[in-house]
């Protein structure tokens, strides 16, 4: 519809274009309001990333001159280091889980609750209620749930004659505990925003899909989720940038172990960058976490989400 | 044979009671209008006989057999929505066979049936495109050649026009004339332009706060209105109704005459008035007057006739054109 008018803007010169801004009046707000915004950008994310750039040249215990340059070694190192392997994999495994399992989840759920009635409105807020806890509480809560001595599985071995186990030190299934966790703590996040979605999808429109469908999956998955496909699109995106910075969930439970077997990027940052003093490695492992970010949204971006085409 | 019955029909919303009790037959191959004031009920009509809205008392058939516990997709009704609510994310090729895939209908099949509706409906070369590359005709277009290409035993439309300017009105009106004409479907439509009204329907059903106040076609409303909020209600401009003693004289509580019905003499008629206001359309002219004893009265006049304020004219009511009304609304004979 705007083809004729791109078309037409295009030849204008840049010299032209500011001219027509300053004209009606949006160099003005672009001065006036961009450099407040272009300062904080700066001072807290480009700035941080810049730095961290810098000291993972070097060899940097945190504490005084930073003097002892080494290259590129803290990178050879890191994409030599077995453990670093396993948590990029680990981070790659949460990030299948939250897409495979999560999503479908707080999808279905969303779509049994998303009418406004007082059960719906009461499922809603049970079901949201692990994302508002903070994650060192849900940690506590789940290694309480895991203890093999005191906790709650040490009920159920016992009530069912078992001898004790202990979900989280044990190497095959420590790992499956901590994404069990994951999917209980966000899947109501997800599922809130699939819920706007459906709640804005006009009424007259449902109306029509049900004098056109027999079954109701079908309206379902020719309606409904064609009509929510941004809010899916965007809850995956969440997903998976967040499942790259998982930390606070696998520290209390089991700060990456049993042997290192259970840590995510940012956890294996933390206990090999900082806990170790190491903060020039730590620096490495931050910025190839970084690039992995931007390198995943931008892909993402312009595989799924595809400006116009969408919506 | 498509026809639709209530019987005994209630409605409420909660505590509300929308629509109290009606019965009403719709024969096949009609097409019946709904008209009435804004929230009389006519929607909720509309929606019981598609299923979207359940009935809380009485029943409702198609085709003689009892619909009322069925589900929409099964009682062979499509709808055209005031909001035309087609489906964003398909085209309109998509939009017209959505019913129809859903169905199980064979894909070439389906194919056969939205190229003819299509091309009955113009929009053949606008298949590829989404209804969000459409103009608001076209979208009313679209609506229903997905409400065609189903064969429904019944049609029905809400409000189907309302969002569109006056010419398209007036053109999309006599396109689904044809239409009607051409499918000999029977056909539900609810509006409250009573343009369309008159224009549409072979049987125009007048609603009144849930309750219906005559049935009967187009002419019959207008000739014998039986109520006084028919009467009041179906022509444009409205019939005049005059109380008190002017009334007294001719035996009724309100007295009814169209403005078409009152002769306009220069010399002393049966009343006399002094114009107000004289409004020419081109084709007519119709003028306020102040009649006294009689209150505002419109009346026409030919188009080439003019009128200046505070002129007084004569006017002479057509007889047996008048209608009478008793103080409970109720036409006297
Ligand atoms: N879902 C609902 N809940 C409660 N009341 C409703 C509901 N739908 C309609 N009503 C009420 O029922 C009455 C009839 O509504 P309806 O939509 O049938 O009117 P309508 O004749 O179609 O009016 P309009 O010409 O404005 O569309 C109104 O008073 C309305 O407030
Ligand atoms: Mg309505």
């Amino acid at each position: 519809m705007t083809d004729a008018k791109v078309a037409a803007a295009r030849p204008l010169t840049a010299k032209a274009r500011i001219a027509r801004m300053y004209r009606d009046g949006k160099l003005t707000t672009i001065l006036l309001f961009l450099p407040p915004a272009l300062l904080l950008f700066t001072l807290f994310v480009v700035t941080p990333i810049l730095n961290a750039a810098h000291l993972s040249l070097y060899r940097w215990s945190g504490f005084g001159e930073v003097t002892d340059y080494v290259g590129l070694k803290n990178y050879s190192t890191l994409f030599a280091h077995s453990i670093f392997h396993q948590s990029m994999w680990n981070s790659v495994k949460i990030i299948l889980a939250s897409i495979l399992l999560q999503i479908p989840l707080a999808l279905g759920l969303a779509l049994l609750i998303y009418r406004k009635t007082p059960t719906n409105t009461l499922f809603r807020l049970v079901f949201l209620a692990p994302y508002i806890l903070a994650e060192i509480a849900s940690g506590l809560i789940w290694s309480f749930m895991f203890d093999g001595d005191y906790g709650v599985s040490a009920q159920v071995a016992s009530a069912l004659s078992m001898p004790s186990f202990y979900i989280l030190a044990d190497k095959q299934f420590a790992f499956l505990a901590i994404i069990t966790v994951i999917v209980w703590k966000y899947f109501g996040f997800h599922m809130m925003i699939f819920i706007a979605a459906l709640q804005s999808v006009p009424g007259e429109l449902l109306e029509a899909a049900s004098l056109d469908c027999r079954k109701s999956w079908q309206i379902v998955a020719f309606v409904k989720l064609p009509l929510i496909s941004h809010a899916i699109k965007l809850s995956v995106f969440f997903s998976i940038i967040g499942s790259l910075q998982v930390f606070d969930i696998i520290i209390p439970l089991t700060n990456g172990g049993p042997s290192n077997s259970t840590h995510s990027i940012v956890s294996y940052l933390y206990t090999f960058g900082l806990t170790r003093l190491n903060v020039g490695y730590g620096s490495a492992v931050g910025v190839a976490l970084f690039l992995f970010c931007v390198f995943t949204a931008l892909t993402y971006k312009r595989l799924v989400i595809r400006e116009g085409k969408s919506a | 044979m498509a026809t639709v019955q209530f019987k005994n029909v209630n409605k409420c919303f909660g505590a509300t009671e929308v629509i109290p009790d009606i019965s009403l037959n719709i024969p096949h191959g009609s097409f019946t209008v709904f008209v009435g004031p804004s929230g009389c009920g006519k929607s909720t009509l509309l929606r019981m006989v598609a299923g979207l809205e359940e009935v809380s008392a009485g029943s409702i058939a198609i085709d003689q057999q009892d619909v009322t516990f069925v589900r929409p997709v099964d009682r062979g009704v499509a709808m055209v929505f005031q909001s035309y609510a087609l489906y964003p994310h398909m085209n309109v090729e998509q939009n017209i066979g959505f019913g129809l895939k859903m169905a199980k209908v064979p894909a070439d099949e389906v194919k056969r049936r939205v190229h003819a509706a299509a091309e009955t409906l113009q929009l053949d070369q606008l298949l590829k495109r989404k209804p969000g590359e459409l103009s608001g005709g076209q979208r009313q277009r679209v609506a229903i050649g997905r409400a065609i290409v189903r064969e429904p035993k019944v049609f029905l439309f809400d409000e189907p026009l309302s969002n569109l300017d006056a010419a398209l009105r007036t053109q999309m009106r006599i396109e689904l004339a044809q239409l009607h004409k051409r499918l000999g479907a029977t056909m539900i439509y609810v509006t409250h332009d009573q343009v369309e009204a008159m224009t549409l329907a072979d049987q125009i059903v007048v609603l009144n706060k849930g309750r219906i106040e005559q049935v009967g076609s187009p002419m019959e409303l207008y000739l014998n209105p039986r109520t006084l909020f028919v009467a009041g209600f179906i022509g444009s401009p409205k019939m005049n109704l005059i109380n008190g003693a002017t009334a007294g004289r001719f035996d009724a509580h309100t007295l009814g005459i169209r403005p078409e019905h009152i002769d306009i003499c220069h010399d002393a008629g049966q009343w006399q008035g002094k114009v107000i206001i004289s409004e020419q359309l081109g084709s007519d002219t119709y003028l306020h007057l102040d009649v006294p004893g009689a209150g505002n009265i419109i009346a026409r006049a030919p188009g080439d006739a003019s009128f200046t304020a505070g002129q007084q004219v004569g006017l002479a009511p057509r007889n047996d054109c008048l209608h009478r009304f008793d103080a409970q609304g109720q036409a006297l004979e």
